[in-house]
């Protein structure tokens, strides 16, 4: 990320961020006042699985660094697992924020930074459209398809591993009385978010 | 006792152990399940990131079939449990949203059925009643109770117990006989959800939780997440070899040593087969 911003750019073009930001998430994250517990706590952070830290990320959303923000691998590396959110002060559901600024991203298109962990949504929403259940042999071949990346990775789990997870997994597609359920489902959420 | 039962996808496809062992404990404390008819999947972990109100809407479809026999929902699985969690949360403080997920579903969702973990629907019945159900104490066995991020945080909304030093799991892990191992990684995360795009932070968040039971003195890991259990069970070689460790404590489900100690075979629950990892030094320190 570029050291210098030019803050009073930033405000003139996206001082609304913020404000965007709180009704898409319902997060006030003005109310942050840096004091770093979130990240102090993240696992993710720790193990260098994010490229900005939890807090800085509230604070590149205050400035309204829009577009860096989007662009980060820490809003796609978040696992949702709320440990910020239990330690806050200032009361702010840290990964609302990070799901939020997700949405945004995927609608925008700016996928890059974590293309396999939205390939893995695409084929798991793809899966449960069509059986209503996660058929995981058939996202488990539709994912080494379309990831990109080390296709024998599995193989470091050791045969032994992987031979008693291959017996466990069902080798046919789940039976439902209604897979048509979740495909109506997600017709109709489209069509009342577009509603607004 | 009586509750609609989501069992999920895990516990129909790999993790048959957790549905076996839950159905077996409910049976010897007297806890009747209802499986929901013709449940759909919960959409976690995509589809909340997909958007707020889809995330809302595919677990409130199986969730209004559970209110209209009037039953309290068990979920087992910690995401599934969550993302109920969430829609009730949502129904109940928003009638905005309420109103939209009913129009996404195409009937009313009321809000009226409350949610339950496997942890808080057992502890339900009371330690004591837990501790009469024993045959078999497992005297001497040093358990970590892992209960993971989905069940205590964030505390404002899904929780059901301390969201840093939880009790529940390990006053079971009492009751059935066994020693609790007091140890500081309970609720951390194991990282399963990055496995896709980022292995290594994974394996290096996992490593941390194996590492740090396996410190504190415990014969066995025990977790109620089928997304922890088959993470840390499935990928101990792997952390091995990346590592240079040698870990090889087993990862099983509470429920299964709840059922082994009430009398269930280790076949019943799939206590010996059911697992990655090797069950057979458990198997011997409790038969
Ligand atoms: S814990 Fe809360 S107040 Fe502190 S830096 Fe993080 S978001 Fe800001
Ligand atoms: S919810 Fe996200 S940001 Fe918060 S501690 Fe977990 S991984 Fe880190």
């Amino acid at each position: 990320m570029s050291a210098i911003v030019n803050l009073s750019q930033l405000h003139k073009d996206h001082g609304d961020f913020a404000e965007r930001v709180f009704k898409m998430s319902g997060q006030d994250v003005r109310k942050c006042y840096q004091c770093g517990k979130c990240s102090a706590g993240c696992s993710v952070h720790i193990f260098n699985g994010m490229d900005v830290s939890p807090n800085r990320v509230m604070r590149m959303i205050q400035l309204g660094m829009e577009q860096e923000v989007l662009n980060t691998r820490s809003i796609w590396a978040c696992v949702l697992c709320s440990t910020c959110t239990a330690r806050c002060p200032r009361d702010i559901d840290i990964p609302r924020v990070m799901d939020a600024l997700r949405i945004e991203a995927k609608k925008r298109g700016i996928t890059q930074k974590f293309k396999n962990a939205n390939v893995f949504h695409d084929v798991f929403m793809n899966s449960i459209i069509k059986y209503g259940r996660v058929y995981e042999l058939g996202l488990f071949i539709g994912l080494k398809l379309k990831q990109s990346g080390n296709l024998f990775a599995d193989l470091e789990m050791g045969v032994p591993a992987l031979i008693n997870a291959a017996t466990r997994l069902p080798k046919f597609p789940p039976k439902v009385k209604n897979p048509d359920e979740i495909r109506k489902i997600v017709e109709n959420c489209k069509r009342i978010e577009g509603e607004k | 006792m009586r509750y609609a039962y989501f069992p999920g996808c895990s516990l129909h496809s790999m993790e048959t152990a957790y549905d076996r062992s839950v159905k077996a404990v409910s049976k010897h404390l007297g806890i009747e399940l209802w499986e929901i008819p013709d449940w759909v999947c919960c959409g976690a972990s995509s589809a909340h990131s997909v958007g707020h109100l889809v995330g809302l809407a595919i677990p409130a479809k199986t969730l209004v079939k559970a209110e209209k026999e009037g039953l309290d929902v068990l979920a087992p699985c910690a995401a599934c449990w969550q993302r109920m969690v969430w829609v009730n949360h949502e129904v109940n403080t928003s009638p905005k949203m309420k109103e939209k997920i009913s129009k996404a579903i195409e009937e009313e969702i009321k809000g009226t059925s409350k949610i339950f973990s496997i942890i808080d629907g057992l502890a339900a019945v009371g330690m004591e009643k837990i501790s009469h159900a024993v045959k078999k104490p497992l005297k001497g066995l040093k358990v970590a109770s892992y209960y993971g991020c989905y069940y205590v945080k964030p505390p404002k909304v899904a929780h059901i117990d301390d969201p840093e030093n939880p009790q529940l799991m390990d006053e079971m892990m009492k009751a059935i006989g066994a020693e609790a191992v007091d140890w500081p990684f309970k609720t951390e995360c194991c990282g399963t959800s990055l496995i896709f795009q980022d292995l290594d932070t994974t394996l290096a968040m996992s490593k941390k939780v194996i590492e740090m039971a396996v410190k504190s003195g415990a014969d066995v890991i025990v977790t109620a997440c089928p997304v922890c259990e088959m993470n840390l069970d499935m990928r101990m070689a792997q952390i091995n070899k990346r590592f240079k460790t040698s870990f090889h404590i087993p990862v099983v489900y509470f429920t299964e040593l709840m059922a082994y100690a009430m009398g269930s075979t280790p076949q019943e629950i799939g206590l010996d087969k059911g697992h990655c990892g090797e069950t057979k030094s458990l198997l011997a320190k409790i038969s």
